[in-house]
């Protein structure tokens, strides 16, 4: 077996600016699904435990159903499906949209993601006191104001490092928005494979480029983590 | 510190698991070894490789094509050759021939030059076109009638090339070209109205087409973009063992199996009726060179 590597497939034009495009479309898709994903995950993750019945019901509802589906599957469900569910005229509308399976992908990964960073707000709720509850109640607050000023933002506080994971996972699992055709960094990677047949290095190139991302995320997060951690309750 | 020594044990680690066994030695003598020879088939390439749901089985002329091949071999090596088959990808499919995964993909290839680089190819064994399945209530008749349309095509194929290559040249200007996974994900976009003409290969998609649960309501476009000779991947300066598929080709040809077996797939009564053209059928006849009974002997 031959394999001649030519490692400039990397940074020769087209083939440097593909994956540079690539890149920044995988760090759009991961922004703006990760601010659906915290944004709605930390809603269901509150309605799981508030003692409205219905509310409790429709939250879990939503964290099992989308915890327990493959991703991948849902994608496509989303892409495929998902504007047939509309009915017709609708449906036809939004399929003429230029860019859909993009849109698709941030949509399905930010409300997927939601119901795992649910999860995590569900045991940053379980790990605070429940006489810490009924302290905040003791002050007059209403359950919304408890919530809303004392619970979540301290919730948030303890739950800081499996967030950042769910930050990190995000960008990874972004790469299977490739198999609806969003040309994002895996897709361009095996683009340049199927111009040049240098898959491998292609391959290799994008897996440091991930690992950079994801290291700076880590960095970033890092960051964060150090300026808001509750002394004495991560990284002791 | 700490950090960039994992990071470098991680990249030991990868190039551990790249530098993957090489085996040395021609195809043959492995098959031989083994008793085994490995076959990439495609899953959606009617009438050529196809899993046909019914058997949850590789079908189609290239595979059949296969069976010939292994019975030649078996004859050759005086005892019977198995055939493990693979499921190929229009993306994998010649990495994996490149690697020795597989030892032969058979499926609907199109032999280009680029490809010659890195793989070798057998004889040219079909013929086919890019062009575009639309709806039949569509208008479309010409290539100026995909101006402001979406037009779809498949991940690694010729086909995308070709459409991108004549967009970019503007010789059309579509709307968007979107790119699919697979041929069905393709017709699949076709019918939910996300594309409004899917391109590949004529005789596959009048397969795509043959298979819907309403064929009369799509229809091929009477216009090509590219033209596409088919022929089987093998691996690159292995002479012998392409020399075998070579003759096992000729061979089904001068003893008319060749025949038989398009019939069978593409005749008036196949899977997909695609009409030999004249041109198709002097270029199989003249290909054919003098050859021994019991040519596969060693």
């Amino acid at each position: 077996m031959a394999y001649n590597f030519d490692w400039s497939v990397l940074w020769r034009q087209p083939y440097g600016m593909w994956l540079l495009q690539g890149l920044w479309l995988t760090i759009k898709i991961g922004l703006l699904a990760w601010i659906i994903a915290l944004s709605l995950g930390i809603v269901i993750g509150t309605l799981r435990v508030t003692p409205w019945k219905p509310l409790r019901f429709f939250a879990s509802a939503y964290t099992e159903l989308f915890r327990n589906v493959p991703f991948l599957v849902q994608l496509f469900f989303w892409y495929y499906a998902g504007p047939m569910l509309l009915g017709d005229r609708l449906g036809h509308a939004l399929n003429q949209i230029i860019g859909l399976n993009y849109y698709v992908a941030i949509f399905a990964l930010g409300i997927y993601t939601a119901s795992r960073v649910a999860e995590h707000m569900r045991a940053g709720f379980a790990s605070i006191g429940r006489e810490q509850y009924q302290a905040v109640l003791s002050t007059g607050m209403t359950q919304y104001q408890m919530y809303r000023y004392v619970i979540i933002p301290y919730a948030l506080r303890i739950i800081l490092p499996p967030l950042t994971t769910e930050f990190l996972t995000i960008f990874k699992n972004s790469s299977i928005a490739m198999t609806i055709g969003v040309a994002e960094l895996t897709f361009m990677s095996y683009r340049i494979d199927a111009e040049t047949f240098h898959g491998l290095e292609a391959t290799t190139g994008a897996m440091f480029i991930y690992l950079l991302l994801g290291l700076t995320v880590v960095r970033i997060m890092g960051f964060i983590e150090s300026r808001f951690k509750i002394p004495g309750m991560i990284g002791r | 510190m700490k950090k960039l020594f994992a990071i470098f044990v991680s990249v030991a680690l990868v190039f551990a698991f790249a530098a993957a066994p090489v085996f040395a030695g021609g195809t043959l003598e492995k098959i031989e070894k083994t008793g085994k020879i490995k076959i990439g088939f495609r899953e959606g390439s009617i009438p050529f490789a196809y899993v046909d749901p019914k058997v949850g089985k590789h079908v189609g002329f290239s595979v059949d094509m296969a069976k010939l091949l292994a019975e030649n071999l078996s004859k050759r090596f005086g005892k019977k050759i198995e055939i493990v088959p693979y499921t190929v990808t229009p993306k994998t499919r010649i990495p994996m021939v490149v690697n020795g995964t597989i030892d032969i993909e058979m499926g609907s290839t199109t032999y280009t030059q680029k490809r010659e680089d890195v793989a070798d190819f057998s004889m040219i064994f079909f013929f086919s076109e890019t062009t575009f399945l639309v709806a039949k209530d569509s208008g479309i008749k010409t290539l100026q009638d995909l101006n402001g349309k979406k037009v779809g095509a498949a991940r690694g194929t010729t086909n995308l090339r070709a459409v991108e290559k004549l967009a970019k040249e503007g010789k059309f200007k579509p709307k968007a070209i979107i790119v699919t996974e697979t041929h069905p994900q393709g017709m699949l976009a076709l019918k939910t109205g996300k594309i409004d003409a899917y391109s590949t290969d004529r005789s596959l998609l009048e397969g795509l087409r043959m298979k819907d649960d309403h064929p009369e309501k799509w229809m091929t476009v009477p216009f090509a973009i590219a033209y596409e000779p088919y022929a089987y991947i093998v691996r690159e300066n292995d002479s012998d063992f392409r020399d075998f598929v070579n003759n096992t080709i000729i061979w089904a040809i001068k003893t008319g199996k060749f025949f038989e077996l398009y019939e069978k797939w593409m005749g008036p009564k196949g899977v997909v009726p695609i009409p030999m053209s004249q041109a198709y059928k002097s270029y199989l006849e003249m290909m054919v060179y003098p050859i021994s009974d019991g040519w596969w002997k060693k």
